[in-house]
């Protein structure tokens, strides 16, 4: 190569310092390349979405609420309840369209970015060292620690390109007449929102110097997350309790007042957590060995077998943990939405603008049943999700090539998937039925009078669209293996999106046929339409026929 | 007369318009062990999948003691087992659980003569997989193979990662498989493996199959490396029909013959040899002769580099 182009004895005298210049761009380009780059694209997506969620709430505030009068109608009548801030975080300025909209999305997308910052940190340090990716890119010349903070700095990328993104479309919403935001408001309502994505993606990078998996290091740090959120709604529930806000990273970001009343002191907390965590990930990151956790793991373990004998066995045994952590998590949002159901309707009965919107969906049910109506689309919302995941982690088997081992003995491919897809679908109806008879058992603890078939059936409600989107997965699975996962979400986030667009005004009957919501009667505030819900299992059934048809007939798809 | 462990008939499969293997027509009697031979990326384990129905053929048969390859696979699978050259195993499960799912799958389990193997390749049931060595994840493998005494045993690089003394128990193990009755098509890039144990040797290249049979019929086909000492000058054999790399250094002769030896003899007779050494082809001889062309290739661009 040297000899085509350079003059060969200038190439001689070149070698030494080109070798060290090779040394210092390598640690600083392999790894922050590779990072960044997932990162990058990642962040910029959800950063549209955040932005796009947040325009969407402060339109439809615009829309719904036209007149002072009405603003300080609802204002008062949500203001001063403890069971509903426990659900939503404390209503503030809800007179203000930035009020609202902090209100209706900050609360949710911050916990929706921690969970997407943890998965995404865990991934990038924990899986790709699990892929053994990173013992390739260690043997070059960087160490350990250099690594870790270019990994780091990667992630800092994906974090920028998510707050850029809010911001960017926040910024552009609060240009128009009704909204008006200044543009300094709009880069601190992106920061506050961002800022538990920060926070968890340093909790999700020191777990997996922790741990020895990436299921393990994205376990504990989804515990953080579910501990700092519940700390977050006992202290939003009571009054003797606000000082718990400043335990928990929810209670920072609240106390950020975005679009209230800011106060940058609480990033104080955040910034420091951070720090803390982001070097004591570094300093282990050196300190423990490669492939190992810095919490020693029993390398013996005495066998159970029980289970393993036969391809539903072994899938139970696979995932039977997750989906227990799964069926958990649903149950006990179930059991809050009972519970604070009653509180939320007793105070939403004092505006007449919401009480006639609520009553729209309702029918002549009562608002207690048209709250929990529009509350267990969020029940359904997270079944589909459950859903999502078993066809996630179904694919994973084939792309890893541990589904070769099965496949090789005398088991039929249409006998496996089935398999797979049947545990898949016994979670699924496992997690609506038990969300319902936990918010039946909640709404009990707070004397709400609904009926335990009202709840149940509501909770059975959601079940249809979790089974439709398991087939719609089994289809994509098979036809194109590679993209399953993408085309999963992409059928959950679009049925969403049409569902938020539903809600702001009329739109074309052909674009909301297209979400899966749009097929799911809002239980219990009316009656299941079990037509529609039978048609859609049908469906389901259909596309999971179909999508083993096909698995059953072409070649196994590696990652 | 018995159906063949594998019949492969026109099997080809093409990725993205190029052949991975092409048109091939292999068969595996009852009760043979059959080496499996190629460069990297000359369709062995392209052909292993097809066979096991984890890939669709583009177009051809191969079938599993009759049983064909990919809708009867079920069947076909109660008689084989499979070891690929590199496995990712559930990292949860210690190997213990892993051998008894296996084996549970399979449904004819050995459990004496597992215990006999778990001993004999010095492997630790009771560690979880992912703590495991690549050299211990393969012995894991092949245990969860050989345990089920299967018909057929399909052996991709099996004794990848495998330390010499675990390699000896290996052959071991399919020497003792094919007193059994037990077959094996074993696909391999350690050519003195496949001479020790193997009755028969295909040779695949850019998919194609371009040698099969016993290693004496091999050899017999090949040329015969002759070298010879003169006590004078060295004779002109150059023109000697069937003689071919002739290299002469000093008073020593070296050069290769094919078919006939006598037109040599007849020139050597008449030049005074000191000392004549005739020697067939060793297997990596044999290998090589079918890649020179593919192993000049590198040697010529690093005499260029070197030239410079
Ligand atoms: N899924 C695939 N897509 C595209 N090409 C493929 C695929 N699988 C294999 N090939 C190609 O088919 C050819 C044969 O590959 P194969 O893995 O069978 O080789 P091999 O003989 O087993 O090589 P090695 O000795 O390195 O294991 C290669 O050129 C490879 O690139
Ligand atoms: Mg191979």
């Amino acid at each position: 190569m040297a000899a085509t182009s350079a003059p060969a004895a200038t190439a001689h005298m070149e070698c030494p310092r080109e070798l060290t210049s090779t040394r210092r761009v390598l640690p600083f380009g392999v790894v922050l390349a590779r990072t960044s780059r997932q990162a990058l694209r990642s962040g910029a997506m959800w950063g549209l979405i955040f932005g796009i969620y947040t325009a969407l709430q402060a339109v439809a505030y615009t829309l719904t609420y036209k007149t002072k009068a009405e603003r300080l109608a609802l204002a008062k009548s949500l203001s001063s309840s403890g069971g509903l801030s426990a659900l939503t975080g404390p209503a503030r300025d809800l007179q203000t369209v930035g009020g609202y909209t902090a209100w209706k999305s900050l609360g949710l997308l911050s916990v929706i970015g921690a969970i997407w910052a943890l998965l995404l940190a865990t991934k990038l340090f924990r899986g790709e060292e699990d892929a053994g990716r990173t013992e390739v890119l260690l043997a070059g010349p960087t160490t350990r620690r250099a690594a870790t903070v270019q990994t780091l700095v990667g992630l800092l990328v994906g974090l920028v390109a998510l707050f850029a993104c809010t911001s960017v479309l926040v910024a552009l919403i609060g240009r128009a007449r009704d909204v008006h935001w200044a543009p300094s408001a709009s880069l601190f309502y992106a920061l506050c929102v961002s800022s538990g994505a920060v926070l968890f993606m340093a909790v999700g990078a020191f777990t997996s110097q922790l741990v020895a998996s990436r299921r393990k290091a994205a376990a504990y740090a989804g515990a953080a997350v579910g501990i700092a959120y519940v700390v977050r709604m006992v202290s939003d529930a009571s009054a003797g309790a606000t000082w718990m806000h400043w335990i928990t990273p929810f209670g920072w970001i609240e106390e950020l007042g975005a679009f209230t009343s800011p106060s940058p002191t609480a990033l104080l907390p955040l910034a420091g957590a951070t720090s803390l965590l982001v070097a004591a990930t570094i300093w282990l990151s050196g300190a423990r060995d490669l492939g190992a956790g810095v919490l020693r793991e029993r390398a013996d373990a005495r066998a159970h077998t029980a289970l393993l004998g036969g391809p539903v066995g072994l899938a139970a045994r696979l995932t039977g943990p997750t989906i227990t952590v799964w069926v958990a998590g649903i149950s006990a949002f179930g059991l809050l939405l009972g519970g604070v159901a009653n509180v939320a309707a007793k105070s939403l009965e004092a505006s007449p603008s919401v009480r006639a919107a609520l009553a729209r969906l309702g029918g002549h049910a009562g608002l207690v049943k048209s709250y929990l109506g529009v509350s267990f689309l969020t029940v359904t919302l997270l079944v589909m999700l459950l859903a999502a995941s078993q066809v996630t982690a179904a694919r994973r088997e084939e792309a890893t090539g541990r589904v070769e081992h099965l496949l090789v003995q005398p088991v039929a491919r249409a006998r496996w998937m089935l398999s797979r897809l049947a545990l898949g679908a016994v979670a699924v109806v496992l997690a609506g039925t038990l969300a319902g008879v936990f918010a039946w058992l909640g709404s009990v603890s707070q004397h709400a009078h609904v009926g335990f078939f009202d709840l149940l059936e509501a909770g059975i409600n959601a079940v249809p669209a979790g089974l439709f989107l398991l087939g719609i997965g089994a289809l994509a699975w098979s036809l194109t293996p590679r993209h399953a996962t993408a085309c999963v979400y992409a059928a959950l986030v679009w049925s969403f999106l049409v569902e938020v667009l539903a809600g702001i005004g009329h739109q074309s009957h052909w674009l909301l046929d297209t979400s899966i919501f749009h097929h799911i009667a809002p239980a219990p505030a009316v009656s299941p339409q079990w037509v529609g819900a039978l048609a859609l299992v049908g469906l389901g059934a259909l596309a999971t026929a179909l999508g083993v048809a096909r698995f059953s007939r072409r070649d196994l798809a590696g990652s | 007369m018995a159906v063949a462990a594998i019949e492969t008939v026109g099997l080809t499969k093409t990725y993205a318009g190029i052949d991975a293997i092409a048109e091939l027509g292999i068969e595996v009697h009852q009760g043979e062990i059959l080496g499996f031979l190629g460069p990297n990326g000359a369709g062995k384990t392209t052909t292993i999948r097809l066979l096991l129905g984890l890939i669709r053929p583009t177009s051809g048969t191969s079938s599993i003691f009759g049983f064909d390859s990919q809708r009867q696979a079920v069947d076909a699978h109660r008689r084989l087992a499979y070891v690929p050259g590199e496995s990712s195993l559930w990292p949860g499960l210690t190997g213990e659980e892993t051998l008894h799912l296996l084996g549970r799958l399979h449904g004819t389990l050995d459990a004496a003569y597992r215990d006999e193997l778990v001993e004999r390749f010095a492997f630790e049931p009771t560690r979880k997989v992912r703590t495991y060595s690549k050299g211990n994840r393969q012995k894991l493998v092949l245990i969860a193979a050989l345990m089920v005494r299967p018909d057929l045993l399909i052996l991709d690089e099996p004794t990848s990662g495998l330390d010499p003394l675990m390699e000896q128990e290996f052959r071991r193990c399919v020497l003792e498989a094919k007193e059994r009755g037990q077959s094996v098509f074993l696909s391999s890039h350690m050519l003195s493996e496949v001479e020790a144990l193997c009755d028969r040797v295909g040779i695949l290249n850019a998919g194609r199959l371009v040698d099969m049979g016993t290693l004496s019929e091999m050899r017999h086909l090949s040329s015969l490396t002759i070298q010879a000492t003169f006590e004078g000058t060295v004779p002109d054999v150059t023109r000697v029909p069937g003689v071919s790399s002739v290299v002469v250094d000093g008073h020593l002769l070296q050069c290769q013959v094919h078919g006939p030896v006598e037109p040599l003899l007849k020139v050597l007779a008449n030049a005074s040899v000191h000392e004549l050494l005739s020697r067939e082809p060793s297997l990596e001889e044999l290998f090589l002769a079918h890649y020179g062309a593919l192993s000049t290739r590198p040697a010529a661009s690093t005499a260029a580099i070197d030239a410079d």
